[in-house]
């Protein structure tokens, strides 16, 4: 089994090189699957992707494997958690309330955490290689601190102690006694009001055993993360990004132990140039066209510089003069990030 | 004379310009004698990387004592909020080390937000005079919004705060939420390049802010737009066919003209005055670059 993670900033085109990867991957015959957080409209009509927990077959004829793809739907994946992991008699109550409600429609971390979630149950279900593409954000990388976030909040003795105490006072009617014990959580209802407290404790004291249960699929999951031997990370981003980004991720992978591969700078302009010049029209796009042209290759030539030495491929892959938007388009990247091409490269 | 600074929002799908053309509409500002703050929510480390103000004191003498840049930091905005009740250092220290009270905050849905949103409204009314006669501190803020995700369940953390609690915090998101659907102190200003997905993304935020706000879009500020989407029809007739033109020129003429078609379809979905910003890639510094998008932002916060 192989897992590729892709990470990389907004606006890079961070999904199209991730189905692109599983695309190649395809074509070599293996079963892959790529796990999307946010396709464009026509990316995802084309992979035919829904919400929901349903993998999706995407029909490419020359492929001797599979190829795969997932949305990643947060609230069907925590719905689902609940389902598996929560006592019967609690479901309801749990994905009635009104705090699940507001966590399971927009905490933002929560993408993060259920990506993890999600993965794992992919990896159960029997895909050889897996390539994820991350929330679009530097701060993607909190997808492998959060569970410990998580993992930490429910190891701590005192939410232990919190959540049990209530839940124990409430199943004997003396909630307010309950509550009153714990004379810390007095001091915050004093900042955030009575309701959001209770709800809080409330909530938490029923979701702590899915919490739990999480924690350890988490940790799991992040190990498969770190282990080179099965995860490999890539950079995906473009030239006008290239030096920060990949200065940022080098740094934040190499904190967290996790095997870099390749940086792929994506929509670059780097096609050839006419050799007579045109007038008009033309020239002004030409113009503005070489422009791009040169400072993307001196961003190029400065990442090779500096972080040339550090990650195993710096790969190029030419913008398309059209969005990504289908099987065809996947097909013009996945060309270009072919391995055979790799020794070509300089 | 204005109650509050007027807030421009700056919003848009990731990595479309927002940083830069926050800075640029800030700088212009400022060099016409406007005071302005830009607030933003991610690091300042991570803003200096994408465009930076460095040497403004010296470029532009008038312009700096104008311009403000600040980054809030939400458990910055915690610690306040826990300060405020507690004044004795020793027990909002107790709180802010206990673990309870980090990851009830942490994990609480929407209070890092909440907070940020209350902090928003309190600079943009923020006088150094206490009379309300007083002009308040500044005569912009502009929010360097996150991503369009985050930006609208940043907004959301206001009303779900309303509808869902009781006690302070609602009574908190029922003001907020007044203050943010309120057109004379708010303005929104979408960045989008001429892109599938950042045009879907400005689509469904815009009608999420008219729905959930009524707050419409005052301009849309089109980025990275190619020579082609302001040219004639018999300009472009004159380019003639591109079948065997070297794979540069075409790729610039097809590009050019996806990006047309996509500009005649983002007016016709989304009715606010379209201002197109070359891509400009080359510039001595920074500054330059700042100060020559500026240039091109001809529309007025009015």
């Amino acid at each position: 089994m192989k897992i590729i993670v892709c990470v990389g900033t907004g606006g890079v085109g961070k999904t199209s090189v991730a189905a692109s990867i599983a695309l190649t991957q395809a074509r070599a015959g293996a079963k892959c699957l790529v796990l999307t957080t946010d396709p464009s409209l026509r990316l995802r009509t084309a992979l035919g992707l829904k919400d929901g927990l349903l993998e999706q077959r995407v029909p490419v004829p020359d492929a001797k494997g599979e190829l795969w793809a997932a949305l990643l739907d947060v609230n069907a994946t925590l719905d689902e958690a609940v389902r598996l992991y929560a006592k019967p008699g609690n479901q309801a109550r749990i994905l009635e309330h009104p705090i699940y409600r507001s966590i399971a429609g927009s905490l933002s971390g929560m993408q993060e955490l259920m990506a993890v979630e999600r993965i794992d149950q992919l990896i159960l279900r029997g895909f050889d290689n897996i390539v994820v593409d991350t929330a679009p954000s530097r701060h993607a990388l909190d997808v492998f601190d959060k569970p410990e976030l998580f993992a930490n909040f429910s190891d701590s003795g005192r939410v232990r102690f919190v959540s049990r105490t209530y839940q124990f006072a409430e199943s004997v009617g003396l909630t307010a006694i309950g509550r009153g014990a714990l004379e810390f959580s007095s001091r915050v209802e004093s900042i955030l009001g009575t309701t959001m407290v209770r709800q809080m404790l409330d909530f938490y004291s029923l979701f702590y055993p899915i919490a739990e249960g999480y924690s350890a699929r988490a940790r799991r999951t992040v190990g498969l993360l770190r282990d080179a031997s099965v995860t490999e990370f890539r950079i995906v981003t473009i030239p006008a990004k290239a030096l920060r980004d990949a200065q940022f991720f080098i740094e934040a992978l190499n904190k967290r132990k996790f095997a870099i591969g390749m940086i792929c700078v994506n929509r670059t302009w780097h096609h050839a140039l006419p050799e007579v010049t045109p007038e008009g029209l033309a020239a002004e796009l030409l113009d503005s066209y070489r422009s791009v042209s040169a400072s993307h290759r001196s961003a190029i030539a400065r990442l090779r510089e500096t972080f040339g030495a550090r990650v195993k491929e710096i790969r190029i892959l030419n913008e398309l003069e059209r969005d990504v938007d289908g099987v065809e388009s996947l097909r013009r990247l996945a060309d270009q990030l072919e391995p055979s091409l790799s020794a070509a490269a300089s | 004379m204005a109650d509050s600074a007027r807030l421009v929002i700056f919003c848009g799908k990731g990595g479309v310009g927002k940083t830069t053309l926050s800075l640029a509409a800030g700088l212009k500002h400022a060099m016409n004698g406007r005071r302005v703050l830009i607030v933003s929510s991610h690091p300042l480390a991570e803003l200096a990387l994408a465009v930076s103000l460095e040497g403004l004191s010296t470029r532009f003498p008038a312009a700096a004592p104008n311009l403000f840049v600040l980054y809030i930091d939400p458990r910055d905005l915690i610690s306040d909020v826990v300060a405020e009740h507690f004044p004795a250092p020793a027990m909002a220290q107790r709180i802010l080390n206990s673990s309870i009270m980090t990851n009830l905050i942490e994990i609480a849905p929407g209070l890092k937000e909440f907070f940020f949103l209350g902090r928003l409204q309190e600079l943009s009314e923020r006088r150094k005079s206490k009379s309300a006669a007083a002009p308040p501190d500044y005569d912009y803020l502009i929010w360097d919004a996150p991503a369009t995700g985050h930006f609208l369940t940043t907004l959301r953390s206001a009303k779900n705060f309303e509808v869902f609690l009781t006690g302070p915090l609602a009574a908190a998101g029922a003001q907020l939420r007044r203050f943010f659907s309120n057109s004379q102190n708010i303005q929104l200003i979408p960045v989008t390049p001429l892109e599938d997905m950042a045009i879907a993304e400005t689509l469904e935020m815009a009608q999420s802010m008219a729905k959930d706000f009524g707050v419409n879009c005052s301009a849309v500020l089109v980025n990275c737009a190619s020579a082609m989407c302001s040219a004639t029809e018999a300009d472009i007739a004159g380019l003639g066919p591109m079948t065997g033109a070297a794979p540069a020129m075409r790729f610039a003429v097809e590009r050019g003209l996806m990006e047309r078609e996509r500009c005649v379809e983002l007016r016709a979905a989304l009715p606010a005055p379209q201002v197109l910003i070359p891509r400009i890639t080359q510039s001595s510094n920074d500054l330059d670059l700042l100060v020559r998008i500026g240039e091109r932002m001809d529309f007025s916060f009015a």
